[in-house]
């Protein structure tokens, strides 16, 4: 039997290929949704009993149909996405829902929308937006809670049973008391797990409950992890939604202790608990701080507190040609922190420009 | 080359807007409080409760119509931020961060008190925060919200049946947002905001913008036509950001005047007009004299951009409510230009309507995109052009662009 670490990096080394036997638990087929962005009530799709994962784009693959349809002003994440949404490289999707999470994420719903509107050749399935906003106040709370509710509605149309939402949350809650007692594992000095591997434990793809029970295995397997002892590195800025840029940076020698995007682990990570929809609309509205949602000053707080949190010795804002908010986030971070911090910006999706990084910041392998 | 204008209705709103703003910085250095508003928020509150403000937007053009932008640009690269991002509004934010702002573009912009913005894309917000971070400013966000599903013909519903194209969710949030934002203002300028001078400016805008869909069906049907957007631009724009004053109202009317006096007395931008062209994007505001460049050698005219046409379909609302017919000017505006199917369908009904025989579609480095525009209008069979560049950061235009554009012109527009 494999350790619960080598069968969460093959699961997400498999993530969002299709589903071999898509059936529900009376054989009938279960819907199977893709969703994009940080900002998804994942709980809903749980709820609804849908077999859901996030799609993810691949930098070795790519772009041109994205390209095309998107622009090139747009984040190569979600050109990429789109690409190979409309290359199949995700099966047959029944639906596909996308959150407001950032501008990318709106802009591909809109030509997904689109796209079935004009072009039905390209047999794309219907697209729904989940319009979760941020703004610290009760009127974005109030629209957020109407946009919540018509979401599980429309999944009650598309399932036609009703949503076990106490059940999904508590699922959720406990995989994030889990990863967060994982976090702590490569928090630790030295970090026992890489910022690579992490990856692969925060978001394998899997549904909730195999997730979870990979989590507690690792969690008590943990006395079998190794050791990685290289420069300490908190890692800001824009998604990584594949290991390129986290493969990079460790290979000079540095580990990702670290991050603040959405693929390293929910956002927050303490629980939605009780509530039912109220809740869920709190926690997401709350959600973040990313560098799509956040304003400077919140950014700049939480990279103080999560750089001490993880004691990394050096911080590394990462910013992609076409994702520019991180960008604007690093002289307030820079200040805010008593640690070196340099700015890898305008970076290719997937690649790592670490010239500046080698420069001012060498690390010996 | 210089654009050269023709219309006294141009040059009347030239006139006025260095005067307002002559007065404007009078008013500030008074006392009275300053605020800074984003293009597509909600100025008329501002009009209502008189409080001075001016349009971020609208400095930009004028800081890039005075080939500045690369030191304003220059001024946020010094202070870590990107000068490569969002230059319509970072340029203006640069004037924050000017150790000497009274040698800026008529004296300088004074410093706000308040500055508004929405929420949109995912740098606007933090460009207005940061300002928000200096002394005595104070940003008051809105948020940028969107829709599952709308009814393509947007223009058609605008004026009356709002509701129905905006739908009920986002004009809830931005109707509260807007009551706050009154009460915000209330509080903190002691100003007053009175309900009948709130229906007196919605009404003038509404009369404002009915006489531009008048000048706007004028020029669509009139062969040649009797301007270029050289005119139509500042006749239109400078009045755009005074709506809700009756001097923006009359202006809109004389505007609508001269052009029928020019339609009338057979005058023409080009007398040997032989292709009429839409510019699709924002102004190119470093270098108007674009827009003429291909009259002499083409018979070629810059006949529409959106800033005549939206005025025309895109910010006239009737009803009862006016707060939340406010909220409906605003709740959607961007999406009637830039998110299809709003936009790629009005700019098919625009070119149809103008008898466009090419586009010249400039796309910028944002995510705003450019596809579903090109293949609407492409399938409608118009060909199009784009050109890529920045429209206020010169150092994003290439010169051979109106090479490009003259032998499209030749090869495919004329052929």
């Amino acid at each position: 039997m494999p350790t619960a670490l080598a069968a969460l990096e093959e699961a997400y080394a498999r993530r969002g290929a299709p589903p071999a036997s898509p059936k529900g638990p009376a054989g009938d087929r279960t819907p199977v949704v893709g969703y994009v962005g940080a900002d998804m009530p994942v709980e809903l799709l749980t709820a609804a009993g849908v077999r859901a994962f996030r799609l993810t784009g691949d930098p070795e693959s790519g772009s041109a149909l994205g390209d095309r349809y998107l622009g090139r002003g747009v984040d190569p994440m979600a050109r990429s996405v789109l690409t190979r949404l409309l290359d199949g490289a995700f099966g047959d999707l029944d639906h596909i829902v996308v959150s407001h999470d950032c501008e990318a994420s709106l802009r591909l719903f809109y030509a997904l929308r689109e796209l079935r509107r004009v072009e039905p050749g390209t047999k794309l399935p219907e697209a729904y937006l989940v319009d979760i906003l941020h703004l610290p106040h009760r009127t974005t709370a109030r629209y957020n809670r109407r946009r919540i509710g018509e979401f599980a509605a429309r999944l009650e149309a598309w399932t036609g049973r009703p949503l076990d939402l106490a059940g999904a949350v508590a699922a959720h809650d406990e995989r994030r008391r889990l990863l967060a007692a994982v976090a702590e594992l490569r928090r630790a000095v030295p970090a026992r797990l890489t910022g690579r591997q992490f990856l692969a434990v925060a978001d394998p793809g899997l549904p909730v409950d195999e997730h979870i029970a990979l989590l507690e295995r690792l969690l008590a397997e943990a006395g079998q992890l190794g050791e990685h002892a290289g420069r300490r590195v908190f890692l800001s800025g824009g998604d990584h939604d594949t290991p390129h840029v986290y493969e990079a940076v460790e290979s000079e020698g540095y580990v990702i202790v670290g991050e603040d995007h959405s693929f390293g682990g929910p956002h927050p990570d303490r629980p939605v608990g009780a509530g039912g929809l109220d809740a869920l609309a709190e926690h997401y509205h709350h959600s973040g701080p990313t560098a799509h949602r956040a304003t400077v000053g919140e950014r700049a707080a939480h990279a103080a507190r999560a750089v001490r949190h993880c004691r990394a010795e050096l911080f590394v804002a990462y910013s992609r040609i076409g994702d520019e908010a991180p960008a604007w986030d690093f002289p307030a971070q820079r200040a805010a922190l008593d640690i070196p911090a340099v700015l890898l910006e305008r970076q290719e999706y997937g690649r790592a420009d670490l010239t500046a990084l080698r420069k001012e910041h060498p690390c010996a392998v | 080359m210089r654009s050269v204008k023709s219309l006294a209705t141009a040059a009347e709103a030239g006139r006025h807007q260095r005067e307002w703003f002559a007065d404007l910085r009078r008013r500030v250095a008074a006392g009275e409080p300053f605020a800074l508003l984003n293009a597509d928020v909600p100025h008329e509150i501002f009009r209502t409760m008189d409080i001075p403000y001016a349009v971020s937007q609208w400095w930009a053009s004028l800081v890039a119509a005075k080939q500045r932008s690369g030191h304003y640009l220059e001024l946020v690269r010094e202070r870590g931020y990107p000068d490569y991002s969002e230059q319509y509004n970072a340029v203006t934010l640069g004037s924050a961060f000017d150790p000497e702002p009274e040698a800026g573009p008529w004296g300088g912009l004074p410093k706000p008190d308040i500055v508004v913005g929405d929420a949109s894309g995912d740098v606007t917000r933090k460009v207005f925060d940061i300002w928000g971070h200096e002394p005595g400013v104070t940003f008051y966000p809105l948020e940028s919200a969107a829709e599952n599903e709308v009814p393509a013909n947007w223009w058609e519903l605008m004026p009356h049946r709002w509701e129905q194209a905006v739908g009920p969710a986002r004009l809830d949030l931005l109707t509260a947002e807007l009551e706050n934002l009154v009460r915000f203002l209330e509080t903190t300028t002691g100003r007053r905001f009175s309900e009948s001078r709130f229906r007196e400016v919605m009404a003038l805008v509404n009369e404002q913008e009915e006489w531009n869909r008048k000048t706007r069906d004028l020029i669509a049907r009139t062969r040649p036509a009797p301007l270029g957007v050289v005119d139509s631009i500042p006749s239109v724009m400078l009045p755009q950001w005074h709506r809700g004053t009756e001097w923006a109202r009359d202006i809109a009317k004389r505007f609508y005047e001269e052009v029928r006096e020019r339609v009338d007395t057979g005058q023409a931008a080009c007398p040997d007009e032989r292709a009429r062209l839409m510019w699709i994007g924002r102004g190119l505001w470093y270098d108007m004299g674009f827009y003429q460049r291909f009259q002499d050698e083409y018979g070629a005219v810059f006949v529409w951009s959106m800033y005549l046409a939206i005025a025309a379909d895109g910010y006239i609302r009737y009803g009862d409510d006016p707060m939340r017919a406010l909220a409906a000017r605003f709740a959607a505006f961007t999406d009637q230009l830039y998110t299809p199917p709003w936009s790629s369908e009005w700019y098919v009904k625009e070119a149809r309507l103008h008898g466009i025989d090419g586009v010249v579609h400039l796309v910028s480095d944002d995510p705003r995109g450019s596809y579903f525009t090109a293949r609407a209008l492409e399938a409608a069979g118009f060909p199009v052009i784009e050109i890529h560049a920045d429209n206020v950061d010169a150092r994003t235009f290439d010169d051979e662009v109106v090479k490009r554009v003259g032998q499209w012109l030749e090869n495919v527009v004329l052929a």
